[in-house]
């Protein structure tokens, strides 16, 4: 709970989120509604969506944006695989990020440490695809490989890899997760290290001086007390990664079963307005289960404090 | 040194173990295209980046030694009257399918080549397809011999780099068009003025620092408010608005845009600055006050008693207390949201077309078709020193033990 | 102390930002320079046939007007657009405010919020899309006698011609090296027969006949559908591809599964195809290319659209145009397969016509061929080339008895996709019925 002493008028916290609600208002809210009508018209938005049906097929009448975007084959794909890009990457992105977070808080070349593993953020999505087209290149003729993994397997004395074009569709999606990895793993290190850097000093010594281990230090004291800020990180990524699109638009565009809900929105959303608006609306509603549990640690938090 | 020192740093030897291999795993693909960005187009297709280490390939010099020096010499020179090393002679056999053809015809009645079993391959026609295969590295070791191009493409070059610089879209490079000092394309001086060419990286670099900068600060601050009142004060609703904020994160720009865009249009925001701004703003806030609300929230509640106790208000608390406090936060938030907006290439489109950011301009210099896309590799590096340089900066000021002094104090 | 001296770098950014924004911006870089010289050198004077150079029109254009255009040109291209204008530019002293972009969503948002006088875009597609906003061709001084009637209908939607096709290349053709089959005593062929004998007696001498690849980023798949509507083209002809892209026939017709099946036959063997099925899929469209004029050759022939030329002579500055690579029409095809940018009007000022009029008129064909910017559909354009290859890539074109537009360029969006995947999944193993059956779903959906 807030502190007693710490009343306020009623109109003061409006002031203060004036700015923000207003700004946010305009260019999230609004066209948050505009999306909501949109999915309930037709592909040009001027008749409802019901007219898109056709004779002989199910229909969902006014829903049958709706009807698509949970039945299409290629849509239950992107749901399949946007469910495994949440199971997988997410602890994999925020255990990479607090493992470099932890470890290279304890080594005095810190700074070029945290520095290499945040290079990738800084490496706009296009030129990722690049970058990544030199590990995963696949030479099928009789040249050298002239990718990375592939020239490493080869040398090894194996098979190159279709990492990208398998026929079993789990490893293009594990080729995809570990770039991902690689790309925003410096970002949960960044902001698990600042808060890190927030647990005053003398409880870690304290701990150390009654010969707690590292390991207890970290699971006991470090773990618990930046546990608010690693769900920051856990949310944020699970929202970035429901919204997966450059990554998989420039390097598969979803082809050989890595298909994911953003693609399929961005692939109607210059010619068919209401289906990838009913996708929009899809994405939206998934984060509700992400609201809820913020809810429930937002009470808890306030009760503790 | 005592014992306990040098178990100490054995100790250690496992942690650095671990952070340098993940330092050179996450490094390798991007010193990849760094290394890629000083080679040929050529080069880049035919062997692997990390080859550059051996220095240029010679190949087909065992292949060579078998087949022809003993009547042409190591070095291609024992013939007076055919010297491999003449460029001039050598002419267009460096490619294979001359090659052959000269190889079946007689010399002076004799057949070209001495050796039977190489003799009965070259003269079978049956065995054309072997008979190449065979010869393709010869072919390439007289390339090496006469000077041939197969050297020069392997060289390293600043070429990627400068086209970028310049913004040289031609085909060739930029110190091709200008060898003779007068550029054959029209488009460039020559000269270190060309650095400013507005299709080039410099202004693009401009208009990106004018559309970054604020579109950093602006969200920053205002979520710095909002958060507060999130975090310490008292009001209805304030939970399922926090919540919902929470929620806002997931809208996808792309549905954003055209009713934006719509609107911007009626207000003459369109190709502003302001514009952009805006929209970079309302599209960083629920990312921003929802790490801000976190951080103040986790503060030590005692702490914010006693400055009230001493007479402060929520003005106060604010300036005087919770922003000093939630430095590192925002530091981290402004390092994110400026590569956020510095690397976003859609809305700059969309919304500024008239001044072109950076990321705008290096698509440009890519033909669709995905030629010159080797200046990608360059160009990606010229875009990242920026935000590399802000991280370093802000880093500064993930501090241990702000909190720690701010107890006590 | 720390809080301090972040606080002032905070407002020495906000400060030092703003004051750069108070300053007035220079005017946005528009193409001023000179065209670049051919590198070709041009042969004799033009051909007696052409009128002496007309003065051009500025349709009434003041000085310094702009002209907002769309494109998808950059790099290379859009420096050859800017030399085919140049000549308009100079005369008239209108600006071109041009904006680079191959995002459609780009274009849809400019166009529902503020349209740019002319758009270039590889598709018709937009003319379905903005048909309302976009303004009748001949209404702005265009004129359709110098176009062929597919190219009018094309460019046409409910008998209002809105779309004029300015740049065009043609797909129909594969590409291969001479000297190569000189020396494997293969002569180029002229039936579907023919290439298909060519094709087992290049297995048999032990080369690889075909090196195909689908690899193209965001794009995968596109080169598999241009090999397979030329197959239409031979097996089926152009009206069973028009009624395609009508809707008349649905994509899993049984002549659809058989061009498939050809193809399949071809592009999943590795007896026949650089890596068999892998390599198909895992190749990128240019090292496909690459694969047939490499030393030695990995493969024979490659299909691939007029611009692979370009792009052999920029991996291969040695070899030789017409000696090391050239190409024929793919044997036996009824018809041309072709692909054009077509220019559409949203507005109609001065500027705009006088660049419209110019592009579609005598002065602009001209240019346009001798600056080479691949095809100008304009008949105009006709003996104007310069470079060998266009020249036979022009006469080509002029040749086709008939012509059809890319199938999944013309089925509005997404179903070109669709059928991209058909392709992928088809070769890495997909069944056919299958993939058919879902790019049909699709082609449903779009044409509705």
């Amino acid at each position: 709970m807030v502190p007693k002493i710490m009343k306020q008028g009623t109109l003061t916290p409006w002031l203060y989120l004036a700015a923000a609600l207003i700004i946010m208002l305009v260019f999230i809210v609004y066209p948050t509604i505009n999306t909501f009508v949109l999915s309930l018209r037709n592909k040009t938005g001027d008749a409802p969506a019901s007219v898109d049906c056709r004779p002989g097929e199910p229909c969902w009448g006014i829903f049958e944006n709706y009807r698509y975007a949970l039945t299409n084959p290629e849509m239950v794909q992107a749901l399949r695989n946007n469910a495994l890009w949440i199971l997988l990457t997410v602890p994999g992105t925020v255990g990479a990020g607090l493992m470099f977070a932890v470890l290279t808080d304890r080594v005095r070349y810190e700074r070029l440490a945290k520095t290499v593993i945040f290079l990738p953020m800084a490496i706009s999505f296009v030129g990722a695809g690049v970058i990544w087209k030199f590990v995963y290149y696949l030479e099928t003729g009789g040249g050298p490989q002239i990718g990375v993994l592939n020239a490493i397997i080869t040398a090894l004395g194996g098979e190159p890899v279709a990492w990208l074009t398998n026929k079993n569709w789990l490893v293009n999606n594990m080729s995809l997760w570990v770039v991902w990895i690689w790309l925003w793993a410096g970002f949960c290190m960044t902001i698990l290290s600042a808060a890190l850097k927030g647990i005053p000093t003398e409880i870690l010594e304290a701990a150390r001086v009654d010969g707690a281990t590292e390991w207890q230090v970290f699971w006991r004291i470090m773990f618990p007390m930046i546990l608010p800020t690693v769900t920051v990180v856990a949310t944020t990524m699970t929202i970035n990664v429901l919204k997966v699109f450059d990554i998989v638009f420039v390097m598969t565009n979803g082809l050989n079963g890595t298909e994911v809900i953003a693609n399929r929105m961005f692939k109607f959303i210059v010619t068919n307005q209401g289906r990838s608006m009913a996708i929009a609306v899809l994405l939206i509603l998934l984060t509700i289960p992400i609201m809820i549990i913020n809810v429930r640690r937002f009470r808890e938090q306030e009760a503790i404090r | 040194m005592n014992t306990e020192r040098i178990k100490r740093i054995l100790g250690r030897i496992p942690l650095h173990f671990v952070v340098i291999s993940l330092v050179i795993i996450w490094l390798v693909p991007t010193l990849g295209v760094f290394v890629t960005s000083f080679r040929s187009r050529q080069a880049v297709r035919e062997s692997g980046w990390w080859t550059v280490i051996k220095g240029a390939p010679i190949p087909g010099k065992e292949e060579y030694r078998e087949a022809c020096a003993s009547c042409h010499g190591m070095d291609g020179k024992a013939l007076a009257e055919a010297d491999l090393s003449d460029p001039e002679v050598v002419g267009d056999y460096v490619k294979t399918n001359r090659l052959l053809p000269l190889l079946r015809e007689e010399i002076d009645g004799q057949p070209h080549v001495e050796d039977p079993e190489w003799q009965a391959l070259i003269q079978d026609k049956s065995r054309t397809k072997e008979a190449l295969d065979k010869l393709s590295p010869i072919s390439q070791y007289l390339s090496t011999l006469s000077g041939g191009s197969q050297i020069a493409k392997y060289d390293l070059t600043m070429s990627n780099w400068i086209d970028a610089l310049v913004g040289y879209k031609g085909t060739e490079t930029y110190q091709e068009d200008c060898a003779t000092g007068v550029s054959k394309s029209g488009k460039f001086k020559c000269d270190a003025s060309d650095l400013l060419n507005p299709e080039g990286m410099a202004r693009a670099f401009v208009n990106s620092l004018l559309v970054t900068i604020p579109a950093t600060i602006l969200p920053i601050l205002f979520a710095a408010f909002a958060a507060y009142a999130f975090a310490w004060m008292d009001f209805r609703g304030r939970m399922w608005l926090f919540s919902l904020l929470v929620g806002l994160q997931i809208v996808p720009l792309q549905m954003t845009l055209v009713p934006i865009a719509r609107l911007y249009s009626r207000l003459g925001l369109e190709s502003s600055f302001l514009g952009i701004w805006l929209f970079h703003t309302g599209f960083g806030l629920p990312y921003a006050i929802y790490l801000l609300r976190n951080f103040l929230g986790g503060l030590p509640r005692d702490l914010f008693e006693s400055i009230y106790l001493d007479g402060a208000n929520h003005w106060t608390a604010f300036w005087k207390l919770a922003l000093p406090l939630s430095v590192p936060a925002i530091a981290s938030l402004a390092i994110f949201q400026f590569l956020w907006v510095w690397n976003d290439l859609l809305v700059a489109i969309i919304l500024l077309p008239t001044n072109p950011v950076l990321t705008y301009q290096i698509t440009n210099l890519i033909d669709p078709r995905g030629g010159n896309w080797h200046l990608l590799t360059a160009a990606a590096f010229l875009s990242m020193i920026v935000p590399m340089l802000v991280f370093l900066a802000f880093q500064r000021y993930f501090v241990r033990g702000l909190l720690a002094g701010a107890v006590k104090g | 102390m720390l809080q301090k001296k972040f606080a002032l770098v905070l407002t020495l950014l906000v400060v030092t930002s703003m004051l750069l924004t108070g300053c007035p911006t220079p005017a946005a870089p528009t193409p001023t320079s000179p065209p670049p010289t051919p590198t070709s050198t041009p042969k004799a004077e033009p051909t007696p046939t052409t009128p002496p150079a007309p003065a051009i029109d500025c349709m009434g254009a003041a000085a310094g007007d702009e002209v907002s255009v769309i494109y998808q040109w950059s790099g290379a291209e859009e420096e050859k657009f800017n030399a085919v204008v140049k000549p308009l530019v100079d005369a008239c002293g209108i600006k071109i405010v041009a904006q680079s972009t191959r995002d459609a969503a780009v274009l849809d948002t400019k166009a529902k919020s503020t349209p740019p006088d002319l758009v270039f875009w590889p598709t018709t597609a937009p003319l379905t899309l903005y048909t309302a906003q976009l303004k009748d061709l001949a209404s702005l001084g265009a004129n359709p006698d110098n176009y062929a009637d597919y190219w009018i209908e094309m460019g046409s939607v409910d008998g209002q011609w809105l779309g004029v096709p300015v740049k065009a290349d043609i797909k129909t053709i594969i590409w291969y090296s001479p000297a190569n089959f000189d020396l494997f005593g293969y002569s180029v062929p002229t039936t579907w027969d023919e290439l298909d004998a060519l094709v087992e007696q290049m297995v048999a001498d032990g080369n690889v006949p075909w090196s195909m690849g689908l690899e193209s980023g965001p794009a995968t798949g596109w080169t598999g559908s241009d090999f397979i509507q030329d197959i239409l083209l031979v097996q089926q002809g152009p009206q069973y591809v028009l009624d395609l892209i009508a809707g008349k026939i649905p994509y899993n017709d049984a002549g659809v599964k058989q061009a498939y099946e050809t193809y399949g036959k071809w592009a999943k063997d590795e007896k026949y195809t650089v890596g068999g099925a892998q390599g198909t899929v895992s190749t990128g469209f240019l090292d496909a290319i690459y694969k047939v004029f490499s030393d030695p050759p990995e493969a024979m022939m490659v299909k691939q659209s007029g611009f692979a030329g370009g792009e052999i002579a920029k991996q291969y500055p040695d070899l030789e145009y017409g000696v090391d690579y050239d190409f024929f029409p793919v044997p036996g095809a009824q018809g041309m397969q072709g692909g054009a940018d077509f220019m559409m009007a949203f507005g109609d000022s001065p500027a705009t016509k006088a660049l419209v009029a110019y592009l579609t008129g005598p002065e602009g064909a001209a240019q346009w061929a001798k600056v080479g910017f691949d095809l100008s559909p304009n008949k105009l354009a006709l003996g104007n080339y310069t470079d060998p290859a266009l020249i036979k890539k022009a006469e080509a074109l002029a040749g086709a008895q008939g012509f059809t537009p890319d199938i999944g360029d013309t089925i509005p969006a997404p179903f070109g996709e669709a059928e991209w995947k058909a392709i992928v999944d088809y070769i890495n193993g997909a069944d056919l019925d299958t993939v058919l059956a879902a790019a049909a779903q699709a082609q449903a959906d779009a044409l509705q």
